[in-house]
């Protein structure tokens, strides 16, 4: 149930980015249009771009974590005998979950003084602890995959003993 | 310091962990137990490193290629190149290196050209009786050629890890883009020669006519894209979002191949692309802000200095070093690990920035497809049911080909540097 959960919030999230994304595409071509049409520009249009591309890179490492995507060298670990590769997998979500932890923190806490601060972009007026907290959100989310990850391998640990 | 920069992103590394997560282990490593820096530090870069308008062009050219690749355009433009080249032995080998050097200046991701000109050519080169091996290899090697054509994805990575301009990385890659087609054509005319493969249509001129008009919107998008950017029109984040509202519109209106659903579906695909690749961007500025306050490249400079190498001799090590890297790891990650200690090197003996990113480049190019574990040799096994010892026993003549490119590229810096001079006038 809780793999079925999972899967259908990393659907959700690629659905809004998606849109998302988009929308930046939309506001790029409008800006360029504008500045050659009617010779102005929008102002803001490149924050709010960058801040999606932001939301983009943290959310989309999110969904790229649960399907297991992410890039790495595995030509040699693949080779390893089966049983030192279950050992590297755990060690590997034990270290994913400290190290998005420890972000996790870091980065709210960037993101909350943002807001006790009040700051904002220079152009746009965005909130600046809106896109800071991509990154708090983003390896919170992937903290939670890693804990999920431990948990239903201790279980199977468990189970095989 | 050595043992967080160093031993334990290599370690990692070997133990296959994601990138990004060797790079965080080996940065907090540094700042928790020898740096004593408060751990914001690594927030502030982890989001600065993302908040760059010349990295919006990463997805956008992503979503552009995803776009123009699920619809016929590839097919259009086979049709244009094949009917365009006339009577010459091998025609269909120069067409699929012609047509991934076209689809190159359109997407810039090697794997989905060798997929997606593979599954075209090679049906026709078996039904024309090219040895199997051969046309494995060629299609296997010629997609490489699309990182090298602009617009090309590691060149704005290279551009953002060794602050050089994109415009001016595109304008150097057009050539060496070119000189390795035209070397792979050259190959390609007297292996048929030789053994007597096909020589293909002779040219009707109304045959060509007829495939350039159904392919003129797709022969549009590297002319929108590298006319807008060298016209002054835009820039190369405006040209890349520009080339995605035109993909859409000639696969959703003219061409009628796109759904809508199609378009936000390939929207998400590029949301996770730009979840896998730029989330190790952030993490690599972390750690290249840390080589440089530990200064680790100036060190290295130092040590450069002091066994007085010439620029040629630095050049031919840096090679041998990155073809090796470049076996095991993806271009861009090659890049982000790679830049901040190679670039304060190359630039102490004289190299121009701009020319080593085309020899990265192109280094890392060869990577993509040199044996064992270059990704498009299993792209091309997966997609094109083609198996690993044909592949591996008909890629060597290219890797060659590619290598001799490469030493002319490394040597010649004109190669690279006269198409920049030429279009941004100095």
């Amino acid at each position: 149930m809780i793999e079925a959960a999972f899967d259908r919030l990393m659907r959700w999230i690629e659905q809004v980015l998606a849109l998302a994304f988009i929308a930046a595409v939309g506001l790029n071509f409008a800006n360029v249009v504008d500045r050659y049409v009617l010779g102005s520009s929008i102002l803001g249009a490149d924050e709010v771009q960058i801040y999606i591309m932001v939301w983009m890179t943290f959310l989309g490492a999110v969904i790229v974590a649960w399907r297991d995507q992410h890039l790495r060298m595995d030509v040699i670990a693949k080779r390893l005998p089966a049983r030192f590769r279950a050992w590297l997998r755990a060690s590997e979500t034990l270290l994913l979950a400290l190290l998005a932890g420890v972000v996790l923190v870091q980065s709210s806490r960037y993101a909350w003084e943002m807001l006790a601060l009040g700051e904002t972009s220079s152009v746009a007026g965005i909130p600046m602890w809106f896109p800071h907290s991509a990154v708090a959100v983003g390896f919170g989310l992937i903290t939670v995959i890693a804990l999920w990850r431990g948990v239903r391998m201790a279980r199977r640990a468990e189970a095989d003993r | 310091m050595i043992f967080a920069l160093g031993a334990v992103p290599i370690v990692l590394l070997l133990l296959g962990f994601p990138i990004f997560l060797v790079l965080l282990a080996a940065v907090t490593v540094a700042l928790v137990l020898f740096m004593h820096i408060p751990l914001a530090a690594l927030h502030q870069n982890l989001f600065g490193a993302i908040d760059a308008f010349a990295l919006l062009a990463v997805p956008y050219f992503i979503y552009a290629g995803e776009l123009m690749g699920r619809g016929s355009v590839a097919r259009r433009i086979v049709d244009v190149v094949r009917t365009g080249i006339g009577p010459v032995p091998g025609s269909l080998g120069v067409t699929a290196v012609g047509t991934s050097a076209i689809f190159g200046a359109i997407s810039g991701a090697s794997a989905a050209t060798v997929a997606t000109v593979g599954k075209i050519m090679l049906p026709a080169m078996r039904r024309s009786n090219y040895p199997e091996t051969f046309s494995a290899g060629l299609i296997t090697a010629v997609g490489a050629i699309d990182i090298i054509i602009p617009p090309s994805i590691p060149m704005i990575v290279y551009g953002v890890a060794a602050q050089e301009s994109v415009p001016r990385l595109y304008a150097a890659g057009i050539l060496p883009g070119l000189l390795i087609a035209g070397l792979l054509a050259i190959y390609v005319v007297w292996y048929a020669k030789r053994n007597d493969i096909e020589s293909g249509e002779s040219f009707r001129l109304d045959s060509f006519l007829r495939a350039a008009w159904r392919g003129v919107w797709a022969l549009g998008a590297p002319v929108i894209i590298l006319g807008g950017i060298y016209g002054g029109v835009f820039s190369p984040t405006e040209a890349a979002g520009v080339a995605c509202v035109y993909a859409a519109f000639v696969t959703r209106y003219v061409y009628r191949e796109l759904t809508w659903r199609d378009i936000v579906d390939a929207a998400g695909n590029t949301a996770l692309f730009t979840g896998q690749v730029l989330l190790i961007v952030a993490c690599a500025n972390v750690f290249a802000w840390l080589l440089t306050v530990n200064q680790f490249p100036a060190a290295i400079v130092a040590w450069i200095e002091t066994l007085n190498v010439s620029a040629w001799q630095l050049l031919a090590a840096i090679n041998v070093l990155l073809l090796a890297v470049g076996c095991f790891l993806d271009p861009l990650s090659a890049i982000l690990l790679l830049s901040p200690l190679l670039v304060p090197v190359v630039k102490s003996v004289g190299i121009d920035g701009i020319h080593f990113g085309i020899v990265v480049t192109v280094n890392l190019a060869i990577g993509l497809f040199h044996p064992p574990f270059g990704i498009n040799i299993f792209v091309a096994q997966s997609a094109l049911g083609l198996k690993l010892e044909v592949i591996y026993r008909g890629i060597i003549p290219f890797v060659l080909i590619y290598l001799v490119a490469l030493v002319l590229i490394t040597y010649i810096p004109e190669i690279s540097l006269a198409s920049m001079r030429l279009l941004l006038r100095g």
